[in-house]
């Protein structure tokens, strides 16, 4: 139905540019007036008045309909004394609707399915028909008043272009729309899970085992069953997991990624540097997944041999693994940043330097990098925030079990880790579990946004003293 | 210290520091080097798989079908006794045991595959044809030289009897490698040697393709707007100031996203390349404005004065010139951002692109895997054979966004003007 | 009868194919002020880039000839450059203070060649500077104030105290006071007067009038080439070369 109608305004708008163009210059010879624009315009103009407004109606109503119709279908059979108090059976009781409306449903049919079922067929079609109506109406509306507006000899070009500037406002409030859009699915599920999880037991709490927290509905949590419950979300072991692991990263990226990129920009004769650079900047390209794969069947394993014939007893999924394969994924934002940061400072500052008799190295480390630090520093903060959101590295190759531990031999836990894993099984919706994930979702992104956040403001205020 | 030692210590230090610096570009081009050369040797035995040959008699005793059969007619015939009867020939056994350890050497395909060579000639009824059978997992990887022969016949999978008929097949020639066409065809499978990312190509395929759709229309006329019409107010800073927040998001943020949005309220279909492909856009959005806006502010003003001064509007004067010489660069930055967008795993695991999906997706609204989803379910396996599966998939992934990445810079080596 | 300092022979520079200063023949003394005037480009820059060496920085910059400074070829594989530069300090066109306080700019310098082991020795040593270069008593009270918050002439002079500040033998200028009002250059052409004293000074300038005021001995360069030099006041008064005279009066430059 609704590529029919899609369609009928591909037509209709056709046909409308051609009749503007070809009626606009007509009428200008007919009344002897100028026309305030080209023809074509006229024809544009119709043409977006035409097809605009009836299809931003048509997309919503689509997107609309099926939530809507539920609500409703839902509300009728619970009248029919339909026992669907929570959301699983809701569904199940819908998903048969529908089966039985489209002619695929074989089991046995009670009278509130059937009730339900004519209903459900009732208002798709009332629903279906008032679309068409609606949008048909939107449509001559939409044509009436354009038409007499070009009759009158708009500035149809001016008007066109006014249109299509509010259709580029449109495209980038996408953006401000996407940070709404992420704002709200976090923090809808986090105050879910926040009005039954106390937020100090969260943020404090030493212990995460969230498979305890078998309560199917959160709305119907005993006391009895909260004591259980509140040890088994606390996040200061998947805070501490994520930030050692990070840290490990950072020890491996930050001193090879430093040097490389000090070398690049300071040593490396131009030969050297247009080979170099790009390679280590395959090092950023590379999927985290593959690296995920390489440290989970190439890096655990070797480790933990290693360490056993040293002695050692070492997880195939240790933190050393992980932090390291993300340390090498991290070398390349560090090295390239580096290196444009150190290449901007200006070389007056090095003759200086030089012309007082220091050597080259004296000259990087006792003015270059402290003049370009913040620049640095700016970049080694996004790496770190890059650390932190990293997924798939940890969920391959770190462990599932929320440690506190600060033996980089042992396996510990991370907070990406964590969502995948809780999102990934069977989910039970409305269960304190399934919002944990969302929980920590919006801590992840808070702390990252305030380290993006600090970062970019070092490196700005860096840029500004030398811009 | 005098003057003439602390000269040598500072030289020293100087070489010191120059050493670090060659040590760690050395370093990190080594890394690459190694994580290369480890994908490439697991995956390249990938692209074959062992196939043992078999005298097929299509005896007329064991199916009820004709010379000149219909398709359906094969299609529902059960090849199931016929196929146990030519695969036992293959190998004289001694009894009923040593026969259940040779039909395990073959694949669970071989019905198929006997019954897939009557489809496409259907004049075999008591004629006999040479085929290839596919091998069983294990055999494969034994005949690959993956296998673990060595070990002590309790902590293996394949039976001692079991080598001595493989070896049985290779002094007689029987077991060859041929190219893995299965690989590419087949969807996913629990049997590793029947195993093909033919579901995740198509899978990712649609994801990029619908990604692309929406994300560089949207992105080239926010960018415009932003670059060229956007008033300078509080709007248009805090409209700039979520786009590089949203630039630096981690990716399993989008996966919640759309979890919440596409998925639980708009009830959008789950493991499709359509949510897949709504996602990927959401986060290559401004993975395409900020190169697009810098190619744009990339233009001389005189560009724009030119046209306007001949009397062109400033929206003409936007899209019949500007646009136009920052398209290189945009093209360029929106390739480099679909290249992450096919390498990115963790939202599509969120929204249920983990399904185990055997047929191959016809449409963007059929539940399917993509390439790195699939790397990581098959990551996930114990099978020995996924193994390599898993690195040739990762060879086929790099390979096209080393593909890509060429694409993007050339574009913007050949194309960009330089201003200055 | 000044000693000579440093004594080029035959230089020949090059940056890649191009040449830029054709055997140039020129004799420094010491403990005096001489100027290289000339017209833009023709070498000045490049001739006192190579006696402290800072043409190595350029990868591509050739030399033949020799430069000797007390008899040594500078040029000489046994010269360690960065010795070399403690010996010949140098102040650029624009005045290029490190982003670090006044003090850290001075002391910079002497904490590289050792040369201030205490704290005490190297307040000594910024106290010295900075009234040799006669700064010290507009930034006695404020030395861990950026060397960037001064203005253009006392950073300029801040500049040559960072170059005093080890002690050199030499200290070379280039056009230090283009980038300054009349006001600042005067008190530099003051200060430079008083360093000849001690120093041995090699000022390249745009503006005659300075070569005037502050020099003994002007070399005029052209084209790369060494046209002519001698006393100041002959250079000026009554020149050899035809080509001198037409530069001094103005008739091209």
């Amino acid at each position: 139905m609704n590529s029919i109608l899609i369609l009928l305004i591909t037509v209709f708008s056709i046909t409308l540019f051609f009749y503007g163009r070809s009626k606009s210059k007509i009428w200008s010879i007919e009344k002897s007036v100028k026309l305030k624009a080209l023809p074509k315009f006229y024809g544009y103009y119709l043409v977006l008045w035409c097809s605009i407004p009836s299809l931003v109606f048509l997309g919503v109503w689509t997107i609309f309909e099926p939530v809507i119709i539920k609500s409703i279908i839902l509300k009728f059979a619970e009248n029919q004394g339909a026992n669907i108090l929570d959301d699983n059976a809701a569904n199940l009781l819908y998903e048969k609707v529908k089966s039985i409306y489209s002619g695929n449903f074989f089991g046995d049919i009670d009278f509130v399915l059937k009730e339900s079922a004519v209903s459900y067929a009732k208002f798709l079609n009332l629903f279906t028909n008032s679309k068409i109506v609606l949008v048909f109406t939107l449509i001559i509306a939409s044509i009436i008043y354009s038409l007499k507006k070009i009759k009158n000899n708009n500035k149809a070009r001016d008007d066109v272009e006014f249109i299509l500037k509010g259709l580029l406002f449109t495209s980038s409030l996408i953006a401000i729309l996407t940070t709404i859009g992420i704002i709200f699915s976090l923090l809808f599920e986090s105050i879910k899970f926040f009005s039954v999880i106390n937020v100090f037991d969260y943020l404090f709490g030493t212990n995460w085992s969230p498979q305890r927290a078998f309560v199917r509905d959160a709305t119907t949590i005993t006391a009895a069953e909260y004591e259980e419950l509140k040890d088994a979300f606390g996040f200061i072991p998947l805070i501490a997991g994520t930030a050692f692991i990070a840290l490990i990263a950072m020890l491996v990226a930050v001193p090879i990624g430093l040097f490389s990129g000090i070398y690049m920009a300071e040593y490396a004769s131009i030969k050297v540097r247009k080979f170099s650079k790009p390679v280590i900047e395959i090092l950023a390209g590379i999927p985290t997944v593959v690296y995920g794969f390489f440290a989970a069947l190439t890096v655990g394993p070797f480790f933990r041999e290693f360490g056993e014939s040293l002695g050692l007893t070492v997880s195939s999924e240790s933190a050393l693994a992980a932090g390291l394969i993300m340390g090498i994924m991290i070398i390349p934002y560090i090295s390239s940043l580096s290196d444009d940061v150190i290449n901007s400072v200006p070389q007056s500052l090095r003759d200086g330097s030089y012309a007082i008799g220091a050597t080259q190295s004296e000259t990087i480390k006792k003015v270059v990098i402290p003049a370009a630090l913040p620049g640095i520093i700016g970049s080694i903060l996004l790496a770190v925030s890059r650390a932190i959101g990293e997924t798939m590295i940890v969920v391959m190759a770190a462990g599932l079990a929320a440690n506190l531990t600060i033996n980089p031999l042992d396996s510990t836990t991370t907070i990406t880790t964590q969502i995948v894993m809780i999102l990934v099984g069977d989910q039970e919706f409305n269960s304190p579990k399934t919002q944990s994930a969302f929980a920590l979702g919006l801590t992840l992104f808070i702390a990252t946004l305030i380290l993006n956040y600090i970062a970019l403001r070092v490196v700005k205020k860096y840029r500004e003293k030398y811009e | 210290m005098n003057k003439l030692e602390r000269l040598k210590k500072r030289h020293s230090a100087e070489k010191r520091f120059k050493f670090y610096g060659i040590a760690s570009v050395t370093i990190a081009i080594i890394f690459v080097l190694i994580l290369i050369q480890n994908i490439f040797s697991k995956g390249s035995s990938a692209f074959q798989k062992t196939v043992i040959k078999v005298d097929v008699f299509y005896d007329s005793e064991l199916i009820e079908l004709n010379n000149g059969a219909t398709l359906k007619e094969i299609y529902d015939a059960d090849f199931y006794d016929l196929t146990i009867e030519n695969l036992l020939k293959t190998y004289p056994s001694k009894n009923t045991d040593e026969e259940d350890e040779l039909l395990k050497l073959f694949s669970s395909d071989a019905e198929y595959e006997i019954k897939n060579a009557f489809l496409k000639n259907n004049q075999l009824i008591d004629k006999t044809i040479t085929l290839e059978i596919t091998a069983s997992d294990d055999i494969d990887q034994l005949h690959k030289g993956n296998y673990p022969r060595d070990l002590p016949e309790d902590r293996r999978s394949i039976t001692d009897n079991q080598l001595f008929i493989y070896d049985y097949f290779v002094e007689n020639e029987i077991i060859n490698k041929n190219f893995n066409n299965y690989f590419f065809t087949n969807g996913d499978s629990r049997d590793p040697e029947l195993a093909g990312i033919g579901g995740a190509l198509v899978g990712s395929f649609y994801s990029i393709i619908i990604c692309l759709l929406i994300a560089f229309p949207i992105a080239v006329l926010a960018s415009i707007y932003l670059e060229e019409f956007a008033p300078k107010n509080k709007i248009t800073d805090f409209i700039e100031i979520n786009i590089n927040n949203l630039a630096a998001v981690p990716s399993i943020v989008y996966g919640l996203l759309a979890l919440q949005v596409l998925l639980a309220t708009l009830h959008l279909p789950r493991s499709t390349p359509l949510v897949a492909g709504i996602t990927l856009a959401l986060m290559t959005l401004p993975r395409i404005i900020i190169p697009c806006r810098a190619s744009l502010k990339a233009v001389p003003p005189s560009i724009r004065e030119g046209a306007l001064a001949v009397g062109a509007s400033k929206f003409q004067s936007v899209f019949h010139h500007v646009v136009p010489l920052a398209l290189p660069g945009t093209l360029s930055g929106t390739i480099i951002g679909l290249a992450q967008a096919l390498g990115e795993t963790a939202p599509l695991i969120l929204i249920g692109m983990v399904a185990f999906v055997v047929d191959i997706p016809s449409t963007p609204i059929d539940p399917s895997a993509s390439l790195p989803v699939q790397v990581y379910l098959w990551s996930e396996s114990a099978e020995r054979g996924f193994v390599e599966k898993t690195s040739a998939t990762i060879m086929i992934l790099l390979s096209f966004l080393i593909m890509m990445n060429f694409i993007a810079v050339y574009l913007r080596q050949k194309f960009e003007k330089r201003w200055n | 009868m000044k000693k000579v300092k440093i004594r080029a022979k035959n230089l020949d520079v090059f940056y890649g194919d191009k040449q830029a200063l054709f055997n140039v023949n020129l004799e420094l003394n010491e403990k005096e002020v001489t100027a290289l005037i000339g017209p833009s480009g023709c070498g000045k820059s490049t001739f006192i880039r190579c006696i402290n060496r800072m043409n190595d920085v350029i990868d591509i910059c050739k030399i033949e000839g020799s430069i000797e400074m007390d008899g040594y070829d500078i040029n000489d594989k046994s010269i360690d450059v960065v010795e070399l530069r403690e010996k010949v300090g140098m102040v650029f066109q624009k005045p290029n203070p490190f982003p670090k306080s006044i003090y850290d700019n001075i002391s910079y310098g002497p904490k590289i060649h050792g040369k201030g082991e205490t704290k005490d020795e190297l307040d000594e040593i910024v106290e010295n500077s900075l009234k040799k270069a006669a700064l010290w008593n507009e930034v006695k009270d404020r030395l861990n104030e950026p060397g960037t918050s001064l203005s253009g002439g006392q950073q300029q002079r801040l500049c040559i105290a960072r170059a005093i500040s080890v002690n050199p033998e030499v200290i070379l200028m280039d056009e230090p006071c283009s980038a300054l009002d009349p006001i600042a250059t005067a008190k530099i052409e003051e200060l430079i007067d008083e360093l000849k004293t001690t120093y041995t000074i090699v000022i390249v300038t745009h503006s005659m009038a300075q070569a005037v005021r502050v020099s003994q001995k002007t070399g005029f360069f052209h084209l790369g080439k060494l046209i002519e030099v001698g006393k100041t006041e002959k250079i000026f008064k009554n020149p050899d070369n035809k080509m001198t005279q037409d530069y001094i009066t103005g008739r091209f430059g």
